[in-house]
């Protein structure tokens, strides 16, 4: 394919850069290669696009759409655009290479009776966009699999191999991440790397950040009350060594509900951990915040059910969460309180640059002048320190510990460690609800039977998004189960007989009593006893826990275990 | 028909013919080794066996003990049950296919082979006749494997080393010592670039060039002075220090299984060439086509399932020979 044939407006130039990029080792080549493509790119939406195509994936990860097409739609649907049996060829196929969209690609190269039906076209960027947009405005799966057709038929094979890997709105896999994708809008259009990694962290856009860099209007990128910013989030201590504990403070962790919480002028806005509008389910917050004449504020904090002088378990507060215009009985018997932990922004200056030490220093006299709950904060030195307050927050009925550096900015959208919770070890997951099963006898004619997943979403061994884990059928109560039913009829992608398979979307908090090794499914390992301990209504699928969380625990158990040798050896020299 | 027995590890036995192939047990009175690679010689070290005059010379440079009987390509050998006759498989140099005849049927037993053949071999042929059961191996039997022609590989290869030479780095490629490595050099002599080959497989490139295939400018390879030359080896030796010592380098990796992409990651190397010297999953389904075999036997294969699919949708009779099963 000579360069001049193919059109720099074109997907399939896209699609090209991106298989040069996967197959260049070294992280720089790769960067060049990426700016060497986006400098020839002359509008604002096809940056946009590029960008965000590589980065996010077939929508803004702002934007919370989903073409929602399952991996096996796509599968069956390119199994049968060969005319080879899915079961017999596919799967096999899939299984050498390791990857569901390589194998699309190389099977519609090799395949006479698939290769005798596309044709590429040259679809542009913006005709691809329109394609996504169209899958994600169609609700039914005929309709749906009938637009992947029409586009695959004028499309080459490395095109679809990409259209499927951006569509999952996952990784791309080809060793070019966000980062990456950062350090080459800094590159093309001469711009510091750390100007750009903010304007995207505000703007919550790779696409948009890319044009602000483009157009030399990066200073636009300013913080906006009342649009939420990404919550900072805090690592396992267990899987990061910490070296020096007395750089850190402790906080206790409630078990409650994150949120930010816009204070302007009277104006009151609440916002969840997955930046959705929260703010009518909380009036007793809004009251409370109201009456105090605050400066311009934002924010970050837990709403705790506080009753009786007491935070009550993270279950009561479930009966507030997703209730719209909660009723005078409900706020009686389930009233919250907003505990604030840190402050992003106030009067007219953002915070987030500003270290944990600083931040808190104004936290402490707002709270003072205002009388607004704040965490308390403990000072450590050592792992003793740890111990000590990690089962002083066990017996206030906390989950555990938070441990902030205390010359750490504000990481918003970041997951580093800056932030350490130490929880207990093993006892329960945020999995996501993938599969429901029709119960039977006193349960028949409900779906009451659910199978739940983990994600493995950046996990290379795995194609899928999210895996399974176990299966519950217990643990909620008749009004939750009602509640569930009715919402997965709106997330029904498939119906095998008495099973649905869902679109994932349900977060269900898992207890269970034990991990164990188990090859014979996916996740090689299964749960005991896996029972629901709470809906995660205030969570998204892109919160739940990782294979690697359930691997982690496993070992840590392992470990434990270990540990009991030196008081009571099971072995003797 | 023919009876076909597996024999476990040993290798395929006709019982009635008193005739192994690629045969490592006992029961055989004439047994015939289809090439040099080891999984298909011998471990059973005193056997004697016949193969064709270069894999004679393979087998015994590569420590085979027993005896091997020469038999050249398509001179028959008769015993007092059957003809065999060798025929080139275009796998690598000497590989034949074992064509036997007699009152029970015939089968032809392909051994390992590539068809189109590779250029570093005796070329590919068929014997001209109908034939009874043709046991096939299949290690590409998945659809997502069909190569790009000779001319396109040998392209690339050559690509590989000229513009990473150009630049300053010293190519490197891996691939298996005998055959595939012969393959390269042979590809790649014409660009009259001093060539270093890893000792295992360095042994073995005098009988390419007494069978005729030039090698070009080589020498085995020398640590000390490797940099700057094209460099080939097996893979394994890259982890044990080979070439440790230059700095800037670049790595092809050079075989079928190069048609996966994940195996740039697993590998860590900077190209992937799908150069095979096995016949891809479309060259078997037409090769069956145009033979017509009253049976095929599958052999050599993760996936069995999928060319019997294939073959039962032509209407030609297969079934999987099983060489990991216990035989008797």
């Amino acid at each position: 394919m000579s360069p001049q044939s193919v059109h720099i407006t074109s997907f399939k130039l896209l699609a090209e850069t991106a298989q040069s990029i996967s197959s260049t080792r070294g992280n720089n080549a790769k960067i060049k290669l990426f700016v060497d493509y986006l400098s020839e790119l002359e509008s604002d939406k096809d940056v946009e696009l590029a960008t965000q195509f590589l980065s996010e994936g077939a929508f803004s990860s702002v934007s919370g759409k989903r073409a929602s097409v399952g991996h096996r739609t796509i599968a069956t649907l390119a199994a049968d655009f060969c005319e080879i049996d899915y079961e017999k060829v596919f799967k096999p196929s899939k299984t050498a290479s390791g990857s569901s969209s390589e194998t699309i690609q190389r099977l519609f190269e090799n395949i006479p009776e698939a290769r005798a039906k596309w044709k590429g076209e040259n679809l542009t960027l913006q005709e691809i966009n329109e394609v996504f947009e169209s899958l994600y405005i169609t609700s039914k799966r005929d309709a749906k699999q009938q637009i992947l057709l029409d586009t695959w038929k004028i499309m080459t094979p490395l095109e679809v191999k990409y259209f499927i890997r951006i569509l999952g709105q996952g990784s791309l896999r080809i060793g070019f991440e966000t980062k990456s994708v950062e350090n080459a809008i800094a590159k093309t259009y001469s711009k510091e790397l750390e100007t750009v990694r903010y304007a995207r962290m505000i703007s919550g856009s790779i696409g948009k950040t890319a044009i602000m860099a483009k157009n030399d209007t990066l200073d636009e990128a300013a913080f906006k009350m009342f649009s939420p910013i990404a919550f900072m989030l805090a690592s396992p201590i267990e899987s990061r060594a910490v070296t020096n504990l007395s750089e850190y403070i402790a906080e206790e962790k409630f078990d409650g509900m994150r949120c930010q919480a816009h204070i302007s002028d009277g104006r009151i806005e609440l916002f969840s951990r997955d930046l959705n509008e929260i703010t009518s389910s909380f009036p007793e917050i809004i009251e409370f915040f109201s009456g105090k004449q605050l400066p311009d504020l934002v924010l970050d904090g837990e709403i705790c059910v506080f009753k009786d002088n007491t935070i009550l378990p993270f279950q009561l507060l479930q009966k507030r969460m997703g209730v719209k215009k909660p009723s005078k009985k409900l706020l009686t018997e389930f009233p919250v309180l907003f505990i604030s932990y840190d402050v992003l922004y106030k009067d007219e200056d953002p915070l987030f640059d500003d270290s944990l030490s600083v931040r808190r220093d104004k936290l402490e006299k707002i709270s003072n002048k205002y009388s607004i709950p704040i965490t308390s904060q403990m000072k450590i030195a050592n792992q003793d320190d740890v111990e000590e307050l990690f089962q002083r927050a066990l017996d206030h009925g906390n989950e555990g510990l938070m441990l902030k550096r205390k010359d750490s900015v504000y990481e918003y959208g970041q997951r580093r460690k800056s932030w350490l919770k130490v929880k207990k070890p093993s006892g329960s997951l945020d999995t996501v609800m993938l599969y429901a099963h029709a119960g039977s006898g006193k349960r028949g004619g409900t779906y009451s039977d659910f199978t739940l997943g983990i994600s493995v979403k950046d996990d290379d061994r795995y194609e899928e998004e999210f895996i399974p884990i176990g299966k519950a059928y217990g643990g909620y109560s008749d009004e939750e189960l009602k509640k569930m039913n009715a919402l997965i009829k709106d997330i029904t992608l498939e119906r095998f007989g008495p099973t649905l398979l869902l679109k994932p979307n349900l977060v269900i908090e898992l207890e269970f009593e034990d991990i164990q090794i188990n090859k014979r499914t996916k996740a090689k390992y299964t749960l005991r006893f896996p029972r629901f301990k709470a809906i995660r209504w205030d969570l998204s699928p892109s919160d739940a826990d990782t294979l690697r969380d359930v691997e982690r625990m496993y070992q840590q158990k392992i470990d434990n275990e270990r540990l009991r040798q030196g008081k009571n050896p099971s072995f003797i020299f | 028909m023919l009876k076909v027995t597996k024999a476990g590890y040993h290798g395929i036995l006709l019982p009635e013919l008193g005739i192994g192939l690629d045969y490592s047990g006992t029961k055989a009175e004439h047994i015939f080794i289809s090439h040099a690679h080891a999984d298909h010689v011998p471990r059973n070290k005193k056997l004697s066996v016949y193969a064709t005059p270069p894999t004679a010379k393979l087998m015994k440079l590569r420590g085979f003990g027993g005896e091997v009987k020469p038999l050249e390509f398509k001179q028959i050998l008769e015993t007092n049950k059957a003809k065999i006759t060798l025929y080139p498989a275009g796998h690598i140099l000497g590989s034949a296919m074992t064509f036997v005849e007699s009152d029970l049927g015939n089968l032809l037993y392909t051994g390992d082979y590539r068809t189109p053949p590779s250029p570093a071999t005796e070329g590919f042929e068929l014997p001209d006749a109908d034939i009874d059961i043709f046991i096939t191996e299949a290690t590409f039997s998945l659809p997502i494997y069909k190569w790009k022609p000779e001319k396109v590989l040998a392209e690339q290869i050559r690509n590989f080393a000229t513009q990473n030479l150009a630049k300053g780095f010293t190519p490197i490629f891996t691939a298996y010592n005998l055959g595939k490595a012969q393959e390269l050099m042979y590809i790649l002599k014409e660009l009259k670039h001093p060539m270093q080959i890893h000792g295992a497989g360095f042994k073995l490139c005098s009988v390419y060039e007494d069978f005729g295939f030039p090698l070009g400018d080589y020498e085995t390879y020398q640590r000390e002075n490797c940099e700057g030359k094209i460099l080939i080896t097996p893979g394994s030796a890259l982890g044990n220090g080979f070439a440790s010592n230059v700095k800037k380098k670049r790595i092809a990796y050079c075989s079928g299984w190069a048609a996966n992409e994940s195996r740039q990651t697993q590998l860590t190397v900077d190209e992937l060439i799908p150069l095979s010297d096995h016949l891809d999953f479309f060259e078997l389904i037409d090769l069956c086509k145009k033979l017509q075999p009253k049976k095929v036997l599958i052999t050599h294969t993760p996936n069995p399932k999928i060319v019997q699919h294939y073959l039962d949708e032509l209407g030609i009779v297969s079934d999987f020979l099983d060489l990991e099963e216990t035989g008797n």
